[in-house]
């Protein structure tokens, strides 16, 4: 998904208008379901080079791979050094974002053990289950994937028998059994609270897709290896109350061609926390950092 | 072996059984809850109506992450569903969800009979007819309701 030497993808649709005529007709001695059960081989193969989950890189690995690509992109990696000191990737499956989101919540419960933490999500994910359930869900479609989910916030917590190692963490986030079943746990939160708050969320997604809600949720939310954006990342950092800082990895620059990168902190709607002594509402500062480029998400670690 | 697939058809099993949607029915087969029979029937007040068309569902271990493979056991003309009986439907390919369950399924194609996607024909046959003859259209599809109560 990520383009490996910064160069931009050619648009398919050149590719294909350039064929001769008689390439074209062949494709319609292909059966629908054959092709898209190339199409889906193809995107395994190119997956499974990599994990679902990758090891933890130094961020020169990602300046080495636009070695002999865009200036602009390596000023900005440059820019990105200063302030952050290893990535993990994550496969380019179209699950990318919520994978990264998994493997970096749950790595930081494992290193912070901040109980109130797991006591406070623990709340919003029954509310979930609420929504979900006045949405008209059946509850058995759902319930394993939650079970699943509060399985491994629990795992990672010690002074619990199963508590498991770092190591353990990764391996799990590598099996698919395990992986797939949380990916989905969160597509169905992030279903449930933009039907919830269809009001608020419809103008954004007539701005993507100029589709309606519902059929929104349906084909770019609830199916596995549907891409996210900035709907699904709202959604889902409002849904749990985690906030969620991206930071963009593109080719935009200013008129004088200075570069600086940006980022964007998600913060949940209703996750105003107030400062004791002054009675103000306190900023929270995001635990989880995704590197965003244009069609993918890593983890991204701050020093 | 009781594995996650496994309890999750047990438990689309018992919600078909209590709460079954019109006109569809289902159940695995006496030894095997991986593999289902079902039943769609033809849809009221349309050419469909009175056909009672069976179909297959197999399931793997990846279910409810992945879809089952479903086929039509009796004849068919349709503009979404091939000669071998595989249906040509979204939600049993890339838009697949584990939100659906097999009542979900079943009523998805149920709805696909009256509901043709012209855009992507798996008989292009039916989807000319479809568009061009729609009288036409109707006879055939009569015609293989009346097959699907003799047809064994």
């Amino acid at each position: 998904m990520q383009n490996q030497d910064g160069q931009p993808a050619e648009p398919e649709t050149e590719t294909i208008s350039s064929l001769p005529t008689s390439e074209v007709n062949d494709w319609a001695n292909y059966r629908d379901d054959e092709v898209m059960q190339q199409h889906s081989a193809i995107q395994a193969e190119e997956a499974g080079k990599i994990p679902f989950v990758g090891d933890k890189e130094p961020l020169s690995s990602l300046a080495e791979e636009y070695k002999s690509g865009n200036p602009i992109l390596l000023e900005k990696i440059k820019v990105l050094t200063e302030q952050y000191a290893a990535i993990r990737r994550t496969r380019g499956d179209g699950n990318c974002f919520f994978r990264s989101f998994m493997f970096a919540y749950l790595e930081h419960i494992l290193e912070s053990q901040d109980r109130a933490e797991i006591d406070r999500i623990t709340v919003n994910v029954e509310q979930c289950r609420k929504t979900l359930l006045s949405l008209g869900y059946a509850e058995f479609t759902f319930e394993d994937f939650f079970s699943l989910f509060l399985e491994q916030l629990e795992s990672v917590l010690s002074g619990k028998e199963a508590c498991i190692s770092h190591e353990e963490l990764v391996q799990r986030s590598r099996d698919q059994s395990v992986s797939d079943y949380v990916v989905m746990f969160f597509r169905f939160i992030t279903s449930g609270e933009i039907r919830k708050r269809l009001e608020f969320y419809e103008p954004f997604i007539q701005g993507l897709s100029n589709t309606s809600v519902e059929q929104f949720c349906k084909s770019s939310v609830e199916p596995m290896g549907e891409e996210s954006d900035h709907v699904h990342i709202t959604a889902l950092s409002d849904a749990l109350g985690v906030p969620i800082r991206i930071v963009y990895l593109d080719r935009s620059h200013d008129d004088k061609g200075s570069v600086s990168v940006n980022h964007h902190d998600f913060t949940p709607a209703a996750h105003e926390v107030t400062d004791a002594n002054t009675g103000g509402a306190v900023a929270l500062e995001p635990f989880i950092t995704l590197l965003y480029r244009p069609g993918h998400y890593d983890i991204l670690y701050p020093k | 072996m009781s594995t996650p697939s496994r309890k999750r058809l047990m438990r689309d099993f018992k919600r078909l059984q209590h709460d079954p949607p019109a006109g569809i029915s289902g159940a695995p087969q006496d030894n095997n809850i991986m593999l289902w029979n079902a039943v769609i029937f033809g849809p009221d007040d349309t050419p469909w109506d009175g056909g009672t068309f069976k179909l297959t569902l197999q399931f793997t271990e990846d279910y409810p992450n992945k879809p089952p493979t479903v086929r039509f056991v009796s004849r068919m003309f349709h503009p979404n569903i091939y000669a071998d009986g595989s249906i040509c439907l979204d939600i049993l390919q890339n838009q697949w969800s584990p939100i659906y369950d097999v009542a979900a399924i079943l009523t998805s194609i149920q709805s696909l009979l009256c509901d043709p996607n012209p855009n992507s024909p798996a008989n292009s046959e039916a989807a000319r007819m479809f568009s061009e003859n729609k009288r036409e259209y109707n006879r055939r599809v009569r015609e293989i309701v009346e097959q699907s109560w003799t047809a064994d």
